[in-house]
């Protein structure tokens, strides 16, 4: 039943094509910023990096990355506290209403988006709250601490409870046991679901769209300008945007071995 | 018995739902002794020594503790301890501060704190470089060894076990058995141990206990419960045995289906007027001769029942025959290998032994 | 222990269960308030009739549903299909190149869809990445490959490709290569061992992976917008242009109403079906 070496090749053919149809749309757009011509057109004549140039002199987008990074930043914050305690909800203890609980929190995923930021936007009217980007922070979090909580679900679920059961045995509280056991051990799932929530949140715009009010976060203003027709720096910006998020997770990939070496230094 | 009693349990309970997993068990257990529970998958072993140590609670019955009771006490005020058949040793942690955390927990400092993990490494052969190092390090018997030098650590009043040696491969589960012994002997703390292998009980345990269904068959030191079981399930679960089934007349006549006894010995038996019973003889008790009864040294058999040998097995320092009574049932017989049986099977045998290797099991 | 793991249960699920009440289950509540007051009001202090849907009946509305659930039906025929050897590849065949193409796949997720697709229209227009290659190379031109049904479809596939891969592959991952190897054995053919065991026991990551891309199809909005034009217009446009242009909030709610219950409705019986312990990796 070994798959043979041809079929293997095959498959594997497959996979690169598929990596390679969901980045297509990304090289499309990385030559287009470099495009000297106020007008696209394939193939590219004149190469330029003068959009750059200008999207970072940009107060516009200044402020958008600024609110974008807002945003993120905060929606990162609640949702791995969120997550961690809704993880351990979700997969480590068993309590009556596990189930029921499993299945409310995929609700909000299973959602359409758009309709959730109308929907908050009508709730924010009723409440007399007026939107800003405040307003943009819980939208998203309706959509991604339930993702984080699924997330570090996952690492919960590895876990053998075994191990608390020993702590207390030993003499731990129940306050103690999180300290010493649960919250060092399911860390990395923590660790993830945070890099998860600030890079959907930096590229999320159906639940920006319409609870932002009078800001703007950066994939909305991108959408706005698509929508409207074509701006030169819309590529530009929307590469810078990649860019932005691409760098963080190099870091955050890259960091636990820098981690590791620094500490081999300072042992060795 | 004149020991201390340092744990007593008395008519405890626990029902999952309709489940009744534990009825009515009541035990005692000795200062210093080394008692192990015994039990089938399922007999409710696991569930009791959750119980002892306070993951789960009663559902009737009281747990004392040198006359203190601690059924009520929540797992992490009780002054015993556990080792987990998952071991539970903290991933995230060295040795060291494995071995340490119950003292870190209780406040001790950290320099007598290393002091004392340390000392344990040397109580359990493990070498002192190894404070540092990662559990996904350590071997499988290394990370025994550190388990229960965590668990010393705690110091607890009884130290309990959960079948820590059973995801083990054969040879090393052995060195660690006797090891367990030795530890228990070095450290003269009390130890309650439950597994499903009587073989490990039989070599650490200065009582077995052995469970079934939630309830105690047996209590008694390991030569009472091999040589002595209390019932048919004892008799059957410590190993091959055969079994034949007795009754006695109300005239007092024993009656007992292929067997034959010598004069006298069915008084000695003891089987009560009306009363019925199992004989039971372990294989090695049993002696076999060709035909139907050539004299064989060593003392005359007193009871013989005939049959046909059907087969022979190698066991490495024994010899198990297999061979087929006079009512059809198959009773196995072994010899050391020097006492090779010549014949081959289908050839007509005599099986024999003495009164004092059989024992008498009432009721059924 | 049992009744502590009650407790704590309770207790931890709290924070996530009043944030959803309050960021969730209220504006829910709120869009179900608005979709029973008369038309164009904004505040809900009015006497409720039933005027919003009677106007969604009228008007022709339904064929926007149907675009949303047929575009979204063949988005998820298309992807289970296309997904299945991948899937199947991520879960047995490769060893290395999972990692790589997981780490590729989840990366894509996080550029905002809206990227993805505007990179897709300079790839597909006229003078765009292909055309214009293929003009500049060949001399022959054609018309702009956007602003048609099929196209949305494709839309669709692209950017939900990740939510039926991921789970599909985490559903055969749970068949285990005896059964499949024990089939083989007793000499069933590659098509009955696909259709007899790998099918059902690869089921549950099935059921979760076909759930997810209908749902989030049958609610997308940007794919239709952005590289369909408007030659289509779906559900959820109709809801966000009650909305917007058309200030009518109680027909946005209405409208807003009927997808919530259909796509509810199947959120709930799909969910209902799967053991979402076993699926996740329980070790017990």
């Amino acid at each position: 039943m070994k798959p043979s070496g041809l079929s293997r090749a095959g498959l594997l053919l497959y996979g690169i094509l598929t990596l390679a149809f969901l980045y297509l749309p990304l090289v499309a757009v990385a030559f287009a910023s470099i495009s000297k011509a106020r007008y696209l057109s394939f193939p590219i004549r004149r190469y330029d990096t003068g959009w750059y140039a200008q999207a970072m002199a940009s107060d516009t987008v200044r402020d958008l990355l600024l609110v974008s990074l807002k945003v993120a930043g905060i929606v990162t914050v609640i949702s791995m506290v969120v997550g961690f305690f809704g993880a351990l909800a979700f997969a480590r203890y068993h309590w009556r209403f596990r189930g029921l609980f499993q299945k409310t929190i995929l609700l909000p995923i299973f959602f359409p988006q758009t309709v959730l930021g109308l929907a908050l936007l009508m709730w924010f009217n009723a409440l007399g709250v007026v939107p800003s980007w405040h307003t943009a922070v819980v939208a998203h979090l309706v959509w991604i601490s339930p993702i984080a909580t699924l997330i570090i679900a996952i690492r919960a679920y590895s876990f053998d409870a075994t191990l608390e059961e020993a702590a207390r045995d030993m003499g731990c509280s129940t306050l103690q046991i999180f300290r010493e056991i649960t919250v060092p051990l399911l860390m990395p799932g923590v660790i993830s679901a945070g890099l998860f929530a600030f890079l959907l949140s930096w590229g999320n715009f159906p639940l920006s769209l319409f609870t932002t009010g009078a800001d703007s976060t950066l994939p909305e203003w991108l959408y706005a300008k698509m929508v409207a027709g074509y701006s030169p720096l819309v590529p530009t910006v929307g590469v810078l945007s990649v860019f932005a998020s691409a760098a963080l997770l190099g870091v955050a990939l890259l960091a636990p071995s820098l981690v590791r070496l620094w500490r081999q230094r300072a042992a060795g | 018995m004149t020991e201390k009693t340092i744990l007593e349990i008395a008519g405890l309970y626990k029902r999952f739902g309709a489940f009744t997993a534990l009825h009515s068990i009541d035990l005692e257990v000795y200062e210093g002794e080394f008692l192990t529970i015994v039990g089938p998958s399922g007999s409710g072993k696991t569930t009791l020594i959750r119980l002892f140590v306070g993951m789960d609670e009663p559902t009737d019955g009281t747990i004392w503790l040198r006359g203190r009771r601690i059924d009520t006490v929540p797992a992490n005020q009780r002054p015993t301890c556990m080792v987990f058949q998952s071991l539970a040793l903290f991933p995230h942690m060295t040795v060291g501060r494995n071995i340490e955390f119950p003292l870190k927990i209780s406040g001790v400092d950290a320099a007598t704190r290393r002091q004392r993990a340390l000392d344990l490494l040397d109580l359990l052969h493990l070498p002192r470089e190894y404070y540092d190092k990662r559990i996904h390090q350590c071997s499988g018997g290394e990370r025994q060894r550190v388990a229960l030098a965590r668990a010393l650590a705690f110091d607890p009043e009884i130290l309990f076990f959960d079948e820590p040696l059973s995801a083990l491969d054969y040879r090393l589960r052995k060195t660690l058995e006797k090891e367990l012994k030795d530890l228990h002997a070095r450290t003269g703390k009390t130890f309650v141990y439950i597994t499903h292998s009587l073989e490990e009980a039989m070599v650490m345990s200065d009582r077995i206990a052995i469970m079934r269904a939630g309830r105690f068959e047996q209590i008694g030191p390991a030569d009472e419960i091999y040589s002595r079981p209390a019932s048919r399930f004892v008799a059957e679960f410590m190993g091959e045995v055969n079994l034949f089934p007795v009754q006695a007349d109300d005239d007092g006549a024993v009656r007992a289906d292929g067997l034959a006894l010598d004069p006298g010995v069915a008084e000695r038996l003891g089987l009560k007027a009306g009363a019925a019973g199992m004989l039971m003889v372990r294989p090695e008790n049993v002696t076999m001769v060709n035909g139907s009864g050539a004299a064989e040294p060593g003392p005359a058999p007193e009871i013989t029942v005939g049959g046909h040998l059907r087969a022979e097995y190698n066991l490495g320092s024994r010899l198990q025959y297999e061979v087929e009574g006079p009512s059809g049932q198959r009773l196995t017989v072994e010899t050391l290998r020097e006492g090779r049986f010549g014949g081959s099977p289908g050839d007509a045998v005599t099986l024999g032994w003495t009164l004092d290797r059989c024992h008498l099991i009432h009721g059924e | 222990m049992e009744r502590l793991d009650r407790r704590l249960g309770a207790l931890t699920a709290t924070p996530m269960l009043v944030l959803l009440a309050v960021t969730f289950l209220a504006p829910l509540i709120v869009v179900a308030a608005f979709s029973v007051m008369p038309s164009k009001v904004f505040s809900l202090w009015h006497q409720p009739d039933f005027s919003a849907y009677a106007e969604l009946l009228r008007q022709g509305y339904w064929k926007s549903l149907a675009w949303s659930l047929g575009m979204a039906l063949a988005s998820t025929a298309i992807l289970l299909v296309l997904c299945w050897p991948l899937a199947f590849a991520m879960a047995k065949v490769y060893r290395r190149f999972t990692l790589i193409l997981t780490v590729g796949v989840v990366m894509s997720l996080f550029v905002s869809e809206n990227i993805r697709l505007f990179g897709w229209v300079l790839t597909l227009m006229k003078g765009g990445l292909i055309e214009g290659y293929v003009r500049h190379l060949t001399g022959v031109g054609f018309d702009s490959l956007l602003y048609n049904v099929p196209i949305i479809v494709f839309g669709l596939v692209y950017v939900y490709l990740p939510f039926m891969l991921f789970p599909l592959a985490q559903g055969i991952s749970m068949v285990p290569d005896d059964a499949r190897q024990a089939a083989a054995d007793l000499g069933a053919s590659r098509a009955r061992i696909l259709w007899e065991v790998e099918v059902p026991l690869a089921a549950p990551g099935i059921v979760v992976g076909c759930l997810l891309t209908f749902v989030l199809a049958t609610g997308a909005v940007a794919e239709s917008k952005l590289l369909g034009g408007q030659v289509v217009v779906v559900i959820a446009d109709e809801v966000e242009t009650a909305f917007t242009y058309g200030q009518d909030w109680p027909l946005g709610s209405a409208l807003a109403m009927v997808l919530i219950a259909i796509v509810g409705t199947i959120a709930v019986i799909g969910v209902n079906r799967v053991d979402l312990d076993a699926i996740m990796g329980r070790r017990r």
